[in-house]
């Protein structure tokens, strides 16, 4: 059998309070305030940072001018000019779009790219922005180094993760990890380059452009990897300051 | 009572409470999001939007956890009913807040896309046969469905429309939206992050709400279990004794087949009604007889102890059961009669009338 308590009644529409019903629910107030500020401030600062990428407005609205390479995604191939060595620049476009549809027609020519980089480390893309900012150069200039032989690193087990380029070098962050995963596979549809953050360097990089097995875009199966710590196998080539990852076989690292 | 419908009927305890749940609101955003960064470097170094879905992503999780506290709370010690009483305000802003948390996800990550952004949540992920990796999205979009269907269907008026045990059963719900959320978070946030404050947010909220919740329903159940005694002249059975009634207040007896019945004792007379109200199934008995009508708890739903009928212009109506006394004993029917039956309370003899109930402190005897 059942008897209520024998205590002060309340319903929400009485004006009075029973004084034990008042004693708790004060107490209850401040335990309410107390637990939401002290909650909020430890769920705030338990956070890691996101690192040092960045954006870097380096071009002041200038251009870079170079050899288009499209695969396995768009690459400015930028001839060393004396002062600097050659450089091999990932180009991605606004938001999660990639420039293949300008990149394309440009395959092999000499082109002019404009925009603003993200930066990360050796990670660099140069995000190009409006139209005039992708196109062939007015000049076509003959005396332009014919584009290099890649130089092969061999092949290579690397543990890391596989993100998109973009919000890794530091549009986003953080860009890698689990939350961003859905995120990165966006970017990646999208055309924006992938690359792989490798947890041990490869001739002093720890990021790659990554690539299908016959130097294509990445294999369409790797977007269910992004996010996730994974093993993956294949041979490193380097373009000037580049280096790409094609991929012969990968797997979750599963820590064993 | 639900004789017409407004959107929110305020008083005094409304105001306060509200008025709490919105400070504690207040204070949990502005700490993360303006105090946080000023302390911590790493904050400041996220993106704002990111640490907007962090913060009120969070907050959901919290206040949904809050939330379902409140029911067992409420029936271990009864001192917690007024956090009862204007719960819905509770549960609505947990679903705003939540689909604050949606609104900043989709405008960040699932944004500045060729795919557009619903199509993106369900699309840009389908590693659905991993663990680590799982698209932990869909259960924050399940979880976020049903506080929505909660929140709308919240006020008296789909009470009404929809009768209390279609309107509980979807409101129970809860459940499934509260575990979604826990696999949200774990399979998300939790993994990525290996975040330890969240993790006993998250961990250690599900282990006390299962806790508060085994004890309450440990409660009831024992109580169910120690069913009325039957009297040996059938159908009656014993609830109890005329002492053990203080005036105003009632006991309950269990009947047969688990039915509640709660026996009021108010003026000299007795009145059996269901323990369970009308409105939300509020536990009756747990009530009181307040200025001749018998008062639920909860929300203070009210009826006359002779017919079980709210009073005019109020339609609400309990069942009625016939009593009587046997010595000091009080034996109830369970058979209930016909909804609207009048019954007079049940005179108290002259002589037994003395007998009333010290107050004691406990609830379960």
């Amino acid at each position: 059998m059942l008897k209520p308590l024998e205590r002060g009644f309340f319903v929400g529409y009485f004006k009075k309070v029973p004084a034990d019903v008042r004693v708790l629910m004060i107490g209850f107030i401040v335990f309410f305030i107390a637990a939401m500020a002290t909650t909020s401030a430890l769920l705030s600062l338990n956070t890691e940072s996101p690192g040092a990428g960045s954006y870097a407005d380096e071009l002041s609205g200038e251009h870079l001018v170079g050899t288009m390479e499209v695969k396995p995604y768009p690459i400015l191939r930028v001839p060393a000019d004396g002062t600097k060595p050659a450089r091999a620049v990932m180009l991605a476009g606004s938001g999660k779009f990639g420039v293949d549809d300008r990149a394309l027609p440009l395959a092999g020519k000499t082109a002019q790219a404009g925009g603003i980089f993200v930066k990360r480390g050796d990670l660099v893309m140069l995000l190009i922005g409006g139209e005039d900012d992708l196109k062939a150069a007015k000049l076509q200039i003959p005396a332009l180094p014919v584009t290099p032989v890649s130089e092969n690193l061999g092949s290579w087990r690397l543990t890391g993760e596989i993100c998109d380029g973009k919000c890794s070098a530091g549009a986003m962050k953080p860009g890698t990890g689990l939350a961003h995963k859905a995120c990165a596979n966006l970017c990646i549809s999208g055309g924006v380059p992938p690359v792989f953050v490798s947890t041990a360097p490869v001739d002093g990089h720890i990021f790659f452009l990554l690539a299908s097995k016959d130097g294509g875009p990445m294999p369409a199966a790797l977007l269910d990897m992004t996010g996730l710590p994974v093993v993956l196998e294949g041979n490193i080539e380097r373009r000037d300051d580049l280096l790409i990852f094609k991929i012969d076989s990968f797997r979750e690292e599963t820590g064993a | 009572m639900s004789l017409s419908y407004k959107p929110v009927i305020w008083n005094r305890t409304k105001i306060i409470y509200d008025a709490v749940m919105l400070a504690g609101i207040f204070i949990y955003i502005l700490i993360f999001l303006r105090l946080g960064p000023v302390i911590s470097s790493a904050l400041r170094d996220t993106d704002l939007p990111i640490q907007r879905m962090r913060a009120f992503g969070s907050l959901a999780l919290l206040m949904l956890t809050i939330v379902l506290a409140i029911g067992p709370l409420a029936r271990i010690d009864a001192r917690f009913i007024p956090l009862l009483y204007n719960r819905r305000h509770f549960g609505v802003m947990t679903a705003i807040i939540a689909a604050t948390h949606a609104y900043y996800v989709l405008g960040w990550y699932f944004s500045f896309s060729p795919t557009p952004q619903l199509t993106a949540l369900f699309t840009s992920n389908t590693s659905f046969t991993s663990t680590a990796g799982f698209p932990f999205e869909l259960f924050g979009v399940f979880a976020l469905v049903i506080l929505a269907v909660l929140a709308v269907t919240s006020h008296d008026f789909w009470l009404s429309f929809l009768t209390p045990p279609v309107w509980k059963a979807i409101h129970m719900s809860v459940y499934f939206a509260y575990a979604a959320v826990i696999l949200h978070v774990a399979l998300g946030a939790l993994i990525d992050r290996r975040d330890l404050a969240l993790a006993f947010l998250s961990l250690g909220g599900l282990a006390t709400l299962c806790v508060l919740h085994l004890i309450a329903g440990r409660r009831e159940t024992s109580a169910d279990a120690a069913a009325s005694k039957k009297a040996p002249e059938a159908p009656w059975v014993i609830v109890g004794d005329l002492s053990e009634i203080a005036e105003g207040r009632a006991i309950i007896g269990a009947a047969p087949g688990g039915e509640r019945i709660a026996v009021f004792r108010s003026k000299g007379g007795l009145s059996a009604v269901s323990n369970i109200c009308s409105h939300q199934n509020g536990p009756i008995g747990e009530g009181k007889v307040v200025i001749g009508f018998i008062t639920c708890p909860w929300h203070g739903y009210q009826y006359r102890p002779e017919d079980g009928c709210s009073p005019p212009p109020f339609r609400e109506r309990i069942r009625k059961y016939r009593l009587r006394l046997e010595g000091s004993s009080v034996l109830v029917d369970p058979e209930p009669l016909p909804l609207g039956t009048k019954l007079e309370p049940l005179a108290i003899p002259a002589e037994l009338l003395p007998a009333v109930a010290a107050p004691k402190k406990e609830g379960t005897v």
